[in-house]
């Protein structure tokens, strides 16, 4: 009895989870020229339309580079940094780490009126570079977090093991180290890909009307439109994300990739 | 062991944050410290008016106590929905388990725009609850931050040795017994983690409050992007937001506390 009532209390909060996501998905292919659910008819006509607006293929394209500029800024820069923290043991470790993750407890709203007054000072146009920075700046705590933990995982003794044989610091690094936590790294960037991709708050204080992401265009569109193009320009994006992740999964492993990531 | 050429693993993140965390937000508090005027805009007078205005300003004291009202309601709502799918998660095995994780997971691969839209649609449908509420605020909240909830309450009763719970159970403890008197204490740090996780996410969201309470209700994210960007108030705007984030960091620690001592008390009583 209570059994069951669990149960169907934890089905009904998976509805719930599903249910926004479903929506605009299903939405996607009603006939009607405005958003309606459950959808009237069927029609793929709103797939069509997206190539009628280029502004948002530009926009998808704009998101995928800054999105992959993320990826490897901070990939790479929170690597470099987890390394020194845990590996190296630098001196004041706690607070280089404390330091490191400080972007989690700064509003994003705050940071984006922060760095489009800074942006002005520095005379930095709208573009590639400044959405890339910000979003880097969203994505280190991530990075370094999650490489710290691949590098907790590790043996220590195969690198003194490399150290003994004669292996300079770098070559150690490079040869042993980073394959060793290669999981850790592939997980943190692509965790940068999405907290960049996913991002509207830093970004719609950074982008101009000719330099805009995808979450920017769409949040500008659905506050003068209602037709039905958001619902499929959404899901084309659902989809990317959910591609992108069963690609690194086929890689890498499903348990490895939420089980370690999402928990911290 | 000194290893100085460590440190120089540091130097590009460390630089990166310098630049474009520190010094932007040094530079925005200095701002906020400035007069402004309506014809010159910020002006090079120095005042501390941008703090002390909101003391008497009514409006601004009232989103600043419904930005703590949602937030609250949002990590009281997170409690009671992802506690029992954290106990459910772990009493579940095999493949059942990793495909509900991966469920529970995959909404937040979509972007939080998309998921505020559903929600648009979903509401705008004249159900019980209203589009542009506190309410529609606070659905949208719980769906971002649940499984930030259900992670760390899951984390923590991974770890409560079964033989525990047969010990209790021996003792002739009923389940319901069994969990308020030992499963619940032992999972309150996970539970403490989880509410301070889910409280700075919700009283520091910009994207859900802005689609979902749209021009009727203002949380203080909403009113700083106003102060900036439509009326171009930036001192006032800043100011606000150095509010912001005394506000969730003050509250953080008062809910830790009082979380810590109600969890001495579970374990004492």
């Amino acid at each position: 009895m209570m059994r069951t009532l669990h149960r169907t209390y934890v089905a009904l909060i998976y509805v719930f989870l599903i249910a926004p996501i479903a929506v605009v998905m299903l939405a996607s292919l009603t006939t009607t020229s405005f958003v309606t659910f459950p959808p009237r008819g069927l029609t793929l006509a709103w797939y069509a339309a997206i190539f009628a607006h280029p502004e948002f293929v530009n926009s998808l394209i704009l998101s995928l580079v800054v999105g992959a500029g993320t990826a490897v800024v901070a990939g790479t820069f929170g690597t470099l940094a987890a390394v020194a923290i845990v590996r190296e043991r630098v001196a004041g470790a706690g607070l280089w780490l404390a330091l490191l993750s400080s972007p989690l407890v700064i509003p994003t709203v705050v940071l984006g009126i922060a760095l489009l007054q800074w942006y002005t000072i520095i005379a930095l146009p709208a573009g590639v570079v400044p959405l890339v920075i910000g979003h880097t700046v969203l994505a280190l705590p991530y990075v370094v977090r999650l490489v710290c933990a691949g590098l907790a995982g590790i043996d220590p003794a195969l690198e003194r093991a490399a150290a003994g044989l004669g292996a300079t610091p770098l070559q150690r690094l490079r040869r042993v180290t980073l394959p060793l936590i290669a999981p850790s790294v592939i997980a943190g960037g692509l965790f940068a890909f999405i907290t960049s991709f996913d991002d509207l708050t830093v970004a719609l204080f950074v982008v101009s009307t000719n330099v805009m992401t995808l979450p920017v265009r769409i949040y500008n569109y659905m506050q003068f439109n209602y037709d039905p193009l958001i619902t499929s320009v959404s899901t084309v994006m659902i989809v990317l994300s959910i591609a992108l992740v069963i690609i690194v999964e086929r890689v890498i492993g499903v348990g490895r990739l939420f089980g370690k990531a999402a928990a911290r | 062991m000194r290893k100085p050429w460590a440190l120089g693993l540091l130097v590009p993140a460390l630089a990166v944050l310098t630049l474009f965390l520190v010094i932007p937000l040094v530079n925005l508090l200095v701002t906020s410290f400035h007069a402004y005027s309506s014809t010159q805009g910020v002006t090079s007078r120095w005042t501390i008016e941008n703090y002390t205005r909101f003391l008497f300003d009514r409006f601004y004291l009232e989103v600043l106590a419904r930005t703590l009202r949602v937030g609250l309601e949002t990590t009281a709502l997170c409690v009671v929905m992802g506690y029992p799918v954290a106990l459910f998660l772990q009493q579940t095995r095999g493949a059942a388990r990793n495909w509900l994780t991966l469920l529970l997971l995959s909404p937040l691969l979509v972007s939080m725009v998309i998921r505020a839209y559903g929600w648009v649609i979903i509401l705008g449908r004249n159900g019980p609850v209203p589009l542009y509420t506190e309410g529609a605020i606070i659905i949208g909240l719980v769906h971002v931050s649940l499984a930030y909830m259900v992670l760390p309450i899951l984390a923590s009763l991974e770890q409560i040795d079964p033989s525990v719970l047969r010990a209790a159970a021996n003792l002739g403890a009923t389940p319901f017994t069994t969990f308020r008197r030992v499963t619940l204490p032992l999972t309150f740090p996970g539970l403490l983690a989880g509410c301070v996780i889910v409280f700075s996410l919700s009283v520091s969201a910009f994207v859900t409050p802005s689609i979902l309470g749209g021009t009727r209700v203002k949380l203080l994210s909403t009113y700083i992007y106003d102060q900036v960007v439509s009326l171009l108030n930036w001192p006032y705007g800043s100011a606000i937001g150095f509010v912001l984030i005394a506000v969730s960091t003050i509250s953080l620690l008062i809910f830790s506390r009082v979380l810590r001592r109600s969890h001495t008390d579970v374990v004492l009583g």
